[in-house]
C-alpha cells in the first residue's frame, strides 16, 4: 500500500475527530465593472454580477468537501470595496440601497458572509468615502449577511486619526441600532492596520483593488489537530521541538488546503489565489486556540508567558504554511476571537484574560483584538483609543492588525452576551475607565513611522 | 517509494525520441518497462501523469493557469481513487460489506490492508472510482448506512488528499 495505516489514521483523525475543517472557501469578485450612472443601475448590476460568478460556488464546494471527506464549513464572497463603487451615489441612503442588493444576492447564492462593505481611509477621506462611513451602522443594522471593514492605517501613512475617532461613533451606532440582538451588527465590522487585500476570512475579507477579476482563497484552520499534538507532546519537551511538531502539523494542513483551493478553481474556472493558514477556533469543544496554549504549560490563557507562547505557535504555523505551499497569503497565523474559543471565555469569566493581555497577544497573533465584548456604556472616545492603540502596534511593527469590538447595550462587567452560531458567546470585559476624550479629540493623524521611509 | 526524478527523466528522453504527439498510453507503458528494468526492486507501479509535468516544462502548458503548481490536483489516478478507511470491534462481515457497498456503485478495489489487534479491526482499502455509477456523496451515504448496520465506522475520502499531507 502507498501509504502507512499510521498515515492514514492520522488524516482520518483530523478529519473526523480533531475538527480539521477548510474554514472557508471565499471567491474574491471585482464589482468594479458594475459602477452605473444611479444607484438602482449599480445595485442591479452587482446583484446580477454576483448571481452569475457566484451561482455554482456552494454545490460545487460541497461536492468538493463530499468527494475528499474534510468538511468545509463555510462559502463566502468578497467583493470590491463598497466605497468604491459610489458611481451615482450621492449620499448615506445610496450606499444603505447597494448594501441591500448586495444582502440579497448574497442570499440567492446561498453564502454565510458576503465581506467588502468597506473603505479604506488610512490617509484621508474622499467626499464619497466620508458619505459611506456614515452609512455603515445602518447598513450593517439591516442585513444579515453582509460584512464591513475600513482601513485606518498603514505603515506607509501611518495612522488616520479623525478616521479613527469617526469609528469609535460608528461602532455606537451600530450596537445602539443592534441593542435587541446584544449589537450584532459590530460583530461584522473591523477596524485595520495594514489590511490584507486577499483575507478570505470574515468579516475583514475583501476583494483588493490590486486584486484580478476573480480569485478563489481558502482560510484552512484546525487548532484541535495541534491542541492534540500539543496534550500528547511529552510533558518536558522542549520550547523547540513544539515549534517543529507545530511547523509539521501546519504544513499538512495547508497541503490539504492548498489541494481544495486548486480544485475549487479549477471546477468553477476562476483562478487560484492563496491559502490562508490561519488557526481559528469556533465555540464548539476541542477547536479552542486557547487550549493550544494552555498545554504547552499553563494552568490557564492570559497567564504570563502566553505571549511567548502564541509567538512560537504564530510563527510556527507560518513557517509550515509557507514551506508548504507558494500561495500563502491573508493573515497566516493563530486568530484569538473571544467570544468564538471556549477556553478563552473561560478564562476571561476568571479574571485570567484581560483586555490588556489581549493587546499584548495582538503584537504577536495574526490579526488582533477580535470579537471582545466590553460595557455597552463604554464611550466612543475610548472605543477609539482601543483602536489607536491596536493600531499603533500594527504600523510600528508592521504587521496587520485589526479591532473587532463589541459595546453591548444594557450589559456591564460580569454579564454574558449571546451572539449565536460561529459568532459565539463572550463575557463583558472591563475596560480601563479614565478618560482619553483628550487626546481622541484633537484628530489629524500619527505620522507615518521612520521605517516606512525605506525607498 | 518510486524514484520520481529518475521517471521523470525518463519520460522526457522517450517524449524527445517519439516527439510531443506520441500516444500517451504507450510512452507509460515504455517508461514502466525501462524503470522496471533499471530498477528491479519497484512494484509494478503505473507512471500516468508525468506527460504533464513534461510538456509543461516544455513550454506547452496545455493546463491552463489554474492547474499548475505546486500540488497536482488534477492528477488522474490519485483523483479517482478513493481511500475507504473501516475502524470498529472486530466481526465477520465487514470485509464483504464493505466489498459489496463498492461493488454496487461499480468502484473496483485497488487494494487492501487489514489488521486485527485484540479484537480491534482496522482496514484500508483503496478504490477506483473510475467506473463509479455513483457521486461521492451518494457513495458516502451507503457507507453510513452499511456502518451502521453493522456496527463499525468507514470513512471514504479521495486518494489526492493523503498525497498532499503525507507526500512531497
Amino acid at each position: 500500500m502507498e501509504y502507512t495505516q499510521a498515515e492514514i489514521l492520522q488524516t482520518v483523525r483530523m478529519t473526523e475527530m480533531e475538527n480539521l475543517d477548510i474554514r472557508t472557501v471565499t471567491l474574491g469578485l471585482s464589482l468594479r465593472d458594475c459602477v452605473g450612472d444611479s444607484v438602482a443601475e449599480t445595485a442591479s448590476r452587482v446583484k446580477a454580477k454576483i448571481n452569475k460568478r457566484a451561482a455554482r460556488l456552494v454545490s460545487t464546494v460541497n461536492e468538493i468537501g463530499d468527494e475528499l471527506g474534510i468538511a468545509i464549513a463555510n462559502k463566502r464572497i468578497s467583493i470590491t470595496p463598497v466605497s468604491l463603487l459610489g458611481g451615482g451615489v450621492r449620499d448615506r441612503r445610496g450606499f444603505v440601497e447597494l448594501a441591500h442588493a448586495i444582502d440579497e444576492a448574497a442570499a440567492e447564492v446561498g453564502v454565510d458572509f458576503i465581506g467588502g462593505y468597506s473603505a479604506l481611509v488610512h490617509k484621508g477621506f474622499t467626499n464619497i468615502e466620508s458619505e459611506f462611513f456614515d452609512s455603515v451602522p445602518e447598513a450593517l443594522a439591516t442585513t444579515a449577511r453582509l460584512c464591513s471593514s475600513v482601513n485606518v492605517a498603514t505603515t506607509r501613512a501611518g495612522i488616520n486619526m479623525d478616521a479613527v475617532a469617526r469609528v469609535g461613533h460608528l461602532i455606537k451606532d451600530a450596537a445602539t441600532r443592534t441593542r435587541e440582538t446584544g449589537g450584532l451588527a459590530c460583530a461584522k465590522f473591523v477596524c485595520f492596520a495594514n489590511a490584507v487585500e486577499d483575507n478570505p476570512f470574515m468579516a475583514g475579507a475583501f476583494h483588493g483593488v490590486g486584486e484580478a477579476e476573480a480569485v478563489i482563497n481558502v482560510g484552512v484552520s484546525g487548532p484541535g489537530v495541534v491542541a492534540h499534538a500539543m496534550r500528547h507532546a511529552p510533558k518536558d519537551a522542549p520550547l523547540d521541538e513544539l515549534a517543529e511538531l507545530i511547523k509539521k502539523l501546519s504544513f499538512k494542513l495547508a497541503r490539504a488546503g492548498e489541494l481544495i483551493g486548486r480544485e475549487a478553481a479549477r471546477r468553477l474556472n476562476v483562478p487560484f489565489g492563496i491559502i490562508d493558514l490561519s488557526l481559528a477556533p469556533t465555540p464548539k469543544f476541542g477547536d479552542s486556540v486557547a487550549e493550544i496554549i494552555e498545554a504547552m504549560g499553563f494552568e490557564r490563557v492570559g497567564a504570563h508567558g502566553t505571549t511567548a507562547a502564541l509567538a512560537l505557535l504564530t510563527d510556527a504555523v507560518k513557517k509550515g504554511g509557507a514551506m508548504a505551499s507558494s500561495n500563502v497569503g491573508g493573515m497566516s497565523g493563530a486568530f484569538i476571537p473571544v467570544s468564538e474559543d471556549a477556553r478563552m471565555i473561560e478564562a476571561a469569566q476568571l479574571g485570567a484574560l484581560t483586555l490588556e493581555k489581549l493587546e499584548a497577544w495582538t503584537s504577536v497573533c495574526s490579526v488582533g483584538l477580535d470579537m471582545v465584548a466590553v460595557p455597552g456604556d463604554t464611550s466612543a472616545e475610548t472605543l477609539s483609543a482601543i483602536i489607536a492603540d491596536e493600531m499603533a502596534i500594527g504600523v510600528m511593527n508592521h504587521k496587520t492588525t485589526a479591532v473587532r469590538i463589541i459595546p453591548v447595550p444594557g450589559k456591564t462587567v460580569g454579564d454574558f452576551v449571546e451572539f449565536g452560531g460561529l459568532l459565539g458567546s463572550a463575557p463583558v470585559m472591563s475596560v480601563n475607565g479614565f478618560s482619553c476624550e483628550q487626546f481622541i479629540r484633537r484628530g489629524g493623524r500619527i505620522p507615518a513611522p521612520i521605517h516606512s521611509l525605506r525607498n | 517509494m518510486a524514484n520520481e526524478e529518475l521517471i521523470y527523466r525518463i519520460t522526457r528522453a522517450v517524449y524527445e525520441r517519439l516527439g510531443a504527439d506520441a500516444d500517451e498510453q504507450t510512452v507509460s507503458n515504455l517508461v514502466t518497462d525501462i524503470y522496471r528494468a533499471v530498477e528491479p526492486e519497484v512494484k509494478a507501479k503505473g507512471v500516468s501523469g508525468k506527460r504533464e509535468a513534461v510538456s509543461s516544462s516544455s513550454g506547452s502548458n496545455a493546463r491552463g493557469d489554474t492547474g499548475a503548481g505546486d500540488v497536482p490536483p488534477a492528477d488522474d489516478a490519485s483523483a479517482s481513487r478513493l481511500v475507504v478507511s473501516v475502524f470498529g470491534v472486530d466481526r465477520p462481515g465487514i470485509v464483504a460489506s464493505v466489498s459489496q457497498v463498492l461493488a454496487d456503485a461499480g468502484c473496483s478495489i485497488v487494494d487492501i490492508n487489514q489488521t486485527v489487534v485484540r479484537g480491534k479491526f482496522a482496514m484500508v482499502m483503496i478504490a477506483d472510482t473510475r467506473t463509479a455509477k455513483e457521486s461521492a456523496a451518494e457513495l458516502k451515504a451507503r457507507f453510513r448506512q452499511a456502518g451502521e448496520r453493522i456496527g463499525i465506522r468507514i470513512y471514504a475520502q479521495r486518494e489526492d488528499l493523503f498525497n498532499a499531507m503525507h507526500r512531497i
